[in-house]
């Protein structure tokens, strides 16, 4: 049996790596569709400062695009160092769309992201538009691979166990990458790095009009950035609440921890606002309720319910019973894969193979499991709620302020008076953290919501990790945290650089009101006015 | 001619993307959203810069020409 100490460290180090990396992504993901369409503006008005902007938001892109990828490739080999059972038992299925991922990302994104960076002298401006609506593709649909092997993970479709060669086959391309999950959880995470990417041009941006520097290209990136923004905020929100419905349905442990809700109780179900979950009692602390409005947020309806952990629980006692003759059958095939009776039991009991699993950990001697192992068993099945509970509460709560802040910067900018409200500026700055913090409350609520699982109701995390020693593990550990500091040290330190520097002068500066060379349209014929019609 | 070919590829292109949403509304209406929802907050944010540059010169244009810059 793996040492659990190992487990832990295992799930740290990914964790770890894992939320580190993600400090890039989301403002790829956004940044690149907002250089598009600033790149777009330019190539239809012909106005330079749009050139200008391109590429001093390029500039940004560029910085946390590459240190994105150097913290992104360590992660892929992860499942291989420390988590080499769970790779064999899923690798045919996981590793198609990893593969996937890695031909999108480091062919079709990265040659493009070479030509978008030197290709602004030696492509005609349709070319250049085209390759960073390309790098902007390529990014999301990297994405996109990535995202769908997460939610094989998350809601295990177009796959089966094969009890003779005692791993998981795919059975269906099509069912794993339309599944529900990896849909929603696609559309949710892409645009959550748009509202990123909005934040942060609009922060930025804010921060210039403060200082008076870069006025045009502060205002004209602050408009972009807010309408782009509010539309990816109410798309998030959106998607969120279609992710959730999912998560009733395939994952409804996860989704009785995010409500802390302990116990089943008749619709219409009322949403914990405020909770302080205890996992050793089943129950929460204390709570401020809001009547009626889990049953319609979950089911979309006043009569819809939600299974508790209490049921859940029961529930998972009964599968656990039936899990064990799967696994049993398992280990007779294992010796004999001609056994017809072992793969008959098998059969019978196959959907329960994964709760199995689960009381193994406290029986390893399966045909003597006691009734008091079945409920540990049972009871592990439970994600840690507190957790799972608050990183949820806190992800919405800065998911509705980056709405109003949207709201509110789309009506100033829309009446063009933004620059004058210098508190909301202010305001517009210290917003920038807060999509990073959103991004990764959300990536833990999803990861520790499916604990005990690697690949929920299939595969627990106790059995997927490899048998390292724990002095590897911390070593690695630490290795990786220091690495990665640094890289986000030197991503602060690059952007902080690239932004006090801002974009080339080009007279559009802190300068008196005049004519504007940065505005001026590329020449075009002069055409003859009409004459208004005077009376 | 050259209007032409315009008109066959945009042609393709407008086939291509009828075939695309046939396929992803009945497979990934969510994955459909995406692309038009992508597609969509793209131009809204590339109209709200143009609109911007209309509502400058207008202002331009209530206040009357630039003075001169001190030399």
């Amino acid at each position: 049996m793996i040492d659990g100490t190992v487990v832990e460290l295992s799930r740290i180090q990914f964790a770890a790596t894992a939320l580190y990396h993600y400090l890039f992504v989301p403002l790829t993901l956004g940044l690149s569709f907002l250089l598009a369409a600033m790149e777009t503006v330019y190539v239809t008005t012909g106005k330079p400062i749009y050139k200008q902007m391109a590429q001093f938001w390029g500039k940004l892109f560029m910085i946390n695009f590459a240190l994105g990828v150097a913290t992104g490739l360590t992660m892929e080999f992860q499942f291989g160092t420390n988590w080499s059972f769970y790779s064999s038992f899923v690798g045919d299925i996981f590793g198609a769309p990893l593969a996937i991922e890695g031909l999108m990302a480091f062919f079709m994104e990265s040659t493009f992201v070479g030509l978008m960076v030197f290709g602004w002298e030696r492509l005609s401006r349709g070319q250049h538009l085209a390759v960073t609506w390309l790098v902007a593709l390529g990014s999301n649909l990297s994405a996109l691979w990535i995202l769908v092997a997460n939610s094989f993970m998350q809601d295990p479709q177009g796959a089966h166990f094969n009890p003779v060669t005692l791993r998981m086959e795919l059975t269906s391309f099509q069912q794993l990458i339309f599944s529900p999950d990896a849909q929603s959880k696609f559309v949710h995470t892409s645009i959550a790095g748009y509202v990123t990417g909005a934040i942060f041009v609009a922060g930025i941006s804010a921060w210039y009009l403060l200082k008076g520097r870069h006025v045009e290209l502060a205002k004209r990136s602050f408009r972009m950035a807010a309408l782009y923004g509010v539309l990816a905020t109410v798309g998030v929100i959106t998607l969120g609440d279609a992710l959730g419905f999912v998560a009733a349905q395939a994952q409804p442990t996860k989704l009785a921890a995010m409500e802390g809700l302990w116990k089943s109780e008749p619709a219409p179900m009322p949403f914990n606002l405020i909770a302080f979950p205890d996992q050793a009692l089943q129950k929460n602390a204390g709570t401020v309720q809001v009547p009626y409005l889990l049953s319609l947020l979950v089911t979309h309806s006043l009569d819809g319910t939600v299974a508790g952990l209490d049921t859940l629980e029961r529930q998972a006692a009964r599968k656990v019973e039936d899990g064990i003759p799967a696994v049993l059958a398992l280990k007779t095939l294992s010796t004999n894969p001609h056994d017809t009776a072992a793969l008959a039991q098998f059969k019978a009991h196959q959907q329960d193979l994964g709760y199995g699993f689960l009381v193994q950990r406290y029986a390893p001697d399966l045909e003597h499991v006691t009734p008091q192992q079945v409920q540990q068993a049972a009871r592990d099945s439970i994600p840690p709620v507190a957790a799972v509970f608050w990183s949820f509460r806190l992800m919405v709560a800065f998911g509705l302020l980056m709405l109003a802040y949207f709201v509110l910067a789309v009506i100033y900018t829309l009446r063009n008076r933004v620059q004058d409200q210098r508190w909301f500026l202010r305001v517009a700055v210290w917003m920038i953290p807060i999509p990073f913090l959103a991004n990764e409350l959300g990536w833990l609520t999803a990861e520790l919501g499916r604990q005990p699982w690697t690949v929920f109701g299939v595969l627990p995390t106790w059995m997927s990790a490899s048998t390292h020693s724990v002095g590897y593990m911390v070593f690695s550990l630490a290795g990786f945290m220091l690495l990665y500091s640094i890289f986000i040290a030197v991503e602060m330190a690059l952007m902080v650089r690239a932004i006090r520097h801002g974009p080339d002068e080009s007279g559009d500066g802190a300068t008196p009101p005049g004519p504007r060379p940065g505005l001026a349209p590329r020449p075009v014929p002069a055409a003859p006015r009409h004459p208004v019609p005077e009376g | 001619m050259k209007t032409f070919l315009y008109f066959v590829l945009f042609m393709f292109l407008a086939a291509v993307v009828i075939l695309l949403a046939a396929m992803l509304g009945d497979l990934g209406a969510w994955y459909f959203a995406w692309l038009i929802g992508t597609a969509m907050i793209v131009l809204v944010a590339a109209a709200g810069a143009a609109l911007l540059d209309t509502q400058e010169e207008q202002a331009a244009d209530r206040s009357g020409p630039a003075p001169p810059r001190p030399s």
